[in-house]
């Protein structure tokens, strides 16, 4: 997905992991898909560079379908379809 | 469902450190929903003693410890968790059993388990640490 599409995504669970550096977003990201329901679409924002391809990997490995990354101004938002 | 992977650390390091690595590597293992098995040796089992794992004072660093409070102060300004964090957090999310050797806390005067913080699920002998190992599909020495 572009960056417009995944703008233009209704989420359903945002998990603002700003303040913290690895691991602190990855494990955020986990706690909070589990409160999703499958299908359901999840955004994790993060400044922290390593999450950029940590988050992606895992939501991967876990079964969760990784739609795209979106930049805005300092941090990004890693979007995701729940497996 | 099929089985979690397994990961075995053998936790030797005592020092600050090495622990919050050892923590940050626990967090990957979690987010993954491994079965961890963290055997705690010799200077590691003096760190988890009740009055030492929350007193920063009493724990060294292993490298560069000359630069000990830029370590402390900077894991604060990035919001990083104390190294015992790391592992009460990753105990939350996934199965982690944290095993202390039987001499190591003898060495430090631990003898039962109170004397460790509650995070500690037993006191072992090397055996069962040598038999989490063979099983293991990622093991660290740390």
């Amino acid at each position: 997905m572009n960056e417009e599409e995944l703008k233009a995504l209704n989420v359903d669970k945002s998990v603002d992991a700003r303040g913290t550096a690895c691991p602190g977003p990855l494990l955020a990201a986990k706690k909070a898909i589990a409160e999703i329901s499958s299908g359901q679409i999840m955004e994790v924002l993060s400044a922290d560079e390593g999450t950029r391809k940590d988050i992606p990997k895992w939501a991967a490995k876990k079964g969760h379908e990784y739609l795209g990354t979106a930049e805005d101004s300092g941090y990004f938002k890693i979007y995701m379809k729940k497996g | 469902m099929e089985d979690n992977k397994k990961m075995c650390l053998a936790l030797f390091s005592g020092c600050l450190d090495k622990l919050t690595a050892a923590g940050v590597i626990l967090s990957g293992a979690a987010a993954d929903d491994m079965d961890v098995d963290i055997y705690v040796l010799l200077q590691a089992a003096r760190a988890f003693k009740k009055e030492i794992a929350t007193n920063k004072d009493e724990i060294k660093l292993a490298e560069n410890s000359h630069l000990r409070d830029e370590f402390i102060n900077s894991l604060d300004k990035l919001n990083v968790k104390e190294w015992h964090e790391f592992f009460k957090e990753a105990k939350e999310l996934t199965n982690v059993k944290i095993h202390i050797c039987g001499l190591a806390g003898k060495i430090w005067g631990g003898e039962k388990l109170e004397d460790f913080i509650d995070l500690a699920d037993d006191i072992v002998g090397i055996g069962e640490y040598i038999t989490a190992a063979e099983e293991a599909d990622i093991h660290l020495f740390i």
